[in-house]
């Protein structure tokens, strides 16, 4: 065990980190406004208002790269500042090239969401961004690798605690996976065809998509998870060691398991055979983490009906549980003949999206904020108004798309006593109204609690100050 | 004490992480560009291959395909299941989609599968459909796309080609090429694939095809029901026996 | 020499990397369980965050 270095609040660099923690809130509220917005579009198509800038087609990027890139992706630039400094006792490496990333990653989201809206779209699902918004993407995320890994490097704990593992290999999957998935030619500066074609794009496509999930809205919310946790709950980590062996485990298994999203397509049979089971073995390092967690709290369960920062955490736990157990459900080829192409697939997204991803980060935020700014949470009362309108959001969410999804593939396969199909597409579109009307709401009232954060943040924010840990 | 080492030793972890992650993808992806059997051999009895590259106007519908965001509610797969069999058609073989930079299979219905929607619909219909879905369909809740009935831009279409050229796509840059395409195609289909024409190509297939019931000017509604109408059209699925593609899985 | 020919034959590339992946998982559950003085260490490590406990007591 090594000696404890005291190094004073001054020595740390919060400045990059309170601006990714303010636009983590920003983009957060856009991305699911936006969000909002093209789910009502479904329900009610006059919403679209014939405008070509707001379509569904057209703004279904932007909700994703606002949500995923823009919330998801500052909260992780945040935090990963934070916590590699805090764990490794040393200020950030370089703070210019840290402040570069900063700027140039809201850029990035800027510039994605204008070639959304503008039709500038290389029609890859998360990867819609044109050719030169990529390349500036690949520059920062370097940056960020250098910034990150030079502050391993001068630590003054010999051990790298396990939260930086889960960042560190989310940095060099996110890298590996966006440099290949977005191999293309240009033939102007706003548009570009890709590399592969076919089958083989689909499948390099997918295991960017696939792995996208598996290490920028796992690995590194885990890692965030391994910091945020234990110091929430004032108590170490339950088991070191089973840290270590899902580590390993996750990041390995992840990689193989991208082919179950394109089960019984023309892709050859072995390579979804193989998918499929290894997105069942995924379910044991995924568990190992929920374990480790939720175990982290045992013998301070009281802590849940007092803390609500606890709470959230807990309960984004509990769906990361539950999403990591439908996911290897839902890549059972049976299964997924059943669930492919319907809502079901956006109902998992989000249990995992809203449950796990956004709760972690609201309750890592919340235990950050304060003390990024040296005060204390303007209203306790608040974070649990938050908590109810969070956790029924997601559920007024996921159960209308539960329902929808496996009513529509139902339809679709359904028979009469002539062998005929029974219903025509139209019909299983208009059976989706009431669905689509519920999941639009679920989402409006989940975005109320993030504007309740909000506005808890900021008047939490002006009543501190930066200046003592400058 | 190796699991110590590599806590401490920054570099090694590196290493060993960037291995753990690179094991799954070499496996499943890289094998696909060399096995053969990826993509079916689909030929004619006279030795030309069906599945051709795009015409010009077919690939500039493609592109505002992409544009619009067409792919993020209808998908361009059909899974080999009797339902969508008798929905949709014969299940989507991988070489129908072999000329598709980038694949277009789509992840969700909420439209209905469109990989062999052409020939369903006449032309009309289609124009009618994208610029106010629910005259034609009621209950759709599909965008009202009027826009499409603008000009296209056709002057980069010789840009697009060459980029597409350059990514494997056997259009033709001079004479060799273009014998090249005839042996493969045959002559009707190889001249619609010629760099050098492109332009001409695109608009006279726009003003004979007369998509958009306008002869007079080319819109963006042309190319796009071109595009449409051709989706899953290539393959003569009466030139094979039942088994034949199944052999390819 | 005969036997290393198995090797190069693509249909036995699936238990031989099943042997391999499932040894080295063995390897590390060894490495990770095997030693109590080791399972020590590895457990101490749990303690790092709370580190600058001090710096926040007084107030930063």
């Amino acid at each position: 065990m090594a000696t404890t270095n005291v190094v004073t609040g001054g020595q740390y660099n919060y400045d990059v980190v309170r601006k990714f923690t303010i636009m983590t809130l920003v983009w957060g509220v856009v991305g699911m406004l936006v969000g909002v917005y093209i789910a009502s579009e479904l329900a009610y198509p006059f919403l679209n208002l014939d405008i070509p800038y707001i379509t569904f087609g057209r703004l279904r990027p932007v909700h994703t790269g606002a949500v995923i890139f823009g919330f998801g992706g500052s909260a992780l630039f945040a935090t990963s500042y934070y916590i590699v400094q805090r764990t490794c006792q040393t200020r950030l490496f370089c703070s210019g090239l840290a402040s570069f990333t900063f700027w140039g990653w809201q850029l990035i989201i800027v510039l994605a969401a204008l070639g959304d809206v503008l039709g500038f779209s290389q029609g890859r699902e998360y990867a819609e961004m044109a050719w030169p918004t990529d390349l500036l993407i690949a520059v920062v995320w370097v940056s960020y690798a250098v910034v990150y890994i030079g502050t391993v490097m001068k630590r003054k704990e010999p051990h790298i605690y396990v939260a930086n593992w889960f960042y560190l290999a989310f940095i060099l999957a996110t890298a590996l996976l966006h440099i290949f998935n977005n191999l293309a030619v240009p033939f102007s500066l706003t548009g570009s065809y890709s590399l592969f074609s076919g089958a083989q794009d689909a499948m390099t496509q997918w295991w960017y998509g696939h792995n996208a999930v598996g290490f920028f809205l796992t690995a590194a919310f885990l890692g965030m998870m391994y910091y945020f946790v234990p110091k929430q709950a004032g108590r170490p980590i339950y088991s070191y060691r089973l840290s270590i062996i899902h580590f390993w485990a996750l990041i390995f298994l992840y990689m193989w398991a991208g082919t179950h999203h394109l089960h019984w397509t023309a892709i050859p049979d072995w390579t979804s055979t193989l998918a499929a089971t290894f997105s069942i073995m995924l379910l044991l390092p995924s568990w190992g983490g929920m374990i480790n967690g939720i175990m982290t709290l045992s013998g301070a369960w009281d802590k849940l009906r007092t803390d609500p920062i606890i709470r959230f955490m807990i309960v984004s736990l509990s769906f990361y549980g539950m999403s990591t157990f439908e996911g290897p459900m839902m890549s059972l080829k049976d299964v997924n003949a059943l669930s492919h192409y319907t809502d079901w697939t956006i109902g998992h997204v989000h249990s995992g999206a809203l449950g796990w991803v956004a709760m972690i980060s609201f309750g890592a935020l919340y235990h950050l904020i304060p003390r990024l700014w040296n005060t204390r949470i303007h209203s306790e009362k608040l974070i649990n108004v938050h908590f109810w309108l969070a956790t029924i959001g997601i559920l007024l969410y996921i159960v209308p798309m539960w329902i929808s999804g496996i009513m529509q593939g139902l339809m679709w396969r359904a028979f009469d006593d002539f062998g005929n199909l029974q219903y025509g597409f139209i019909e299983t579109v208009i059976e989706m109204h009431r669905y689509y009307v519920f999941r639009a709401l679920g989402g409006g009232v989940f975005l109320l609690g993030m504007v309740v954060m909000c506005y808890n943040m900021i008047v939490t924010i002006r009543s501190g100050n930066t200046r003592a840990a400058a | 004490m190796k699991h110590d080492k590599i806590e401490r030793n920054i570099g090694l972890m590196l290493v060993l992480i960037l291995l753990a992650i690179s094991i799954g993808g070499l496996v499943e992806i890289v094998p696909l560009f060399f096995i053969k059997d990826t993509v079916e051999v689909v030929k004619t009895a006279d030795g030309k291959e069906m599945v051709r590259p795009y015409t010009p106007l077919e690939q500039r519908g493609r592109d505002i395909y992409i544009r619009e965001g067409c792919y993020l509610c209808h998908s361009q797969m059909i899974r080999p299941f009797r339902d969508e069999s008798l929905r949709y058609g014969h299940y989507s073989l991988a070489a129908e989609s072999k000329y598709d930079h980038p694949f277009q299979w789509g992840s969700k219905r909420t439209g209905p599968d469109l990989a062999r929607v052409g020939g369903k619909y006449s032309n009309d219909w289609h124009v009618k459909h994208l610029i106010a879905p629910r005259g034609m369909v009621e209950g759709s809740v599909m965008p009202n796309y009027p826009w499409l009935m603008s000009p296209l831009d056709t002057s980069d279409i010789a840009a697009r080609m060459k980029a597409l050229r350059t990514v494997g796509v056997p259009y033709s840059d001079g004479e060799e090429e273009y014998q090249r395409n005839v042996q493969t195609f045959g002559e009707d289909v190889a001249k619609t694939l010629r760099i050098e024409n492109a332009e001409d190509n695109l608009k006279e297939q726009a003003q004979f095809g007369n998509y958009d019931g306008n002869k007079s000017d080319v819109t963006e509604m042309d190319a796009v029901v071109a595009y449409l109408q051709v989706l899953g059209t290539m393959v003569d699925f009466k030139q094979f026996d039942d088994d034949y593609f199944a052999t390819f899985r | 020499m005969e036997w290393l020919m198995w090797f190069t034959h693509f249909e036995n590339t699936k238990p031989l990397a099943l042997v391999i992946f499932f040894t080295v998982f063995c390897a590390v559950l060894f490495y990770v369980f095997g030693s109590d003085r080791r399972s020590q260490r590895l457990e101490s490590y749990k303690d790092i965050p709370f580190l600058d406990e001090h710096q926040d007591a007084k107030g930063n």
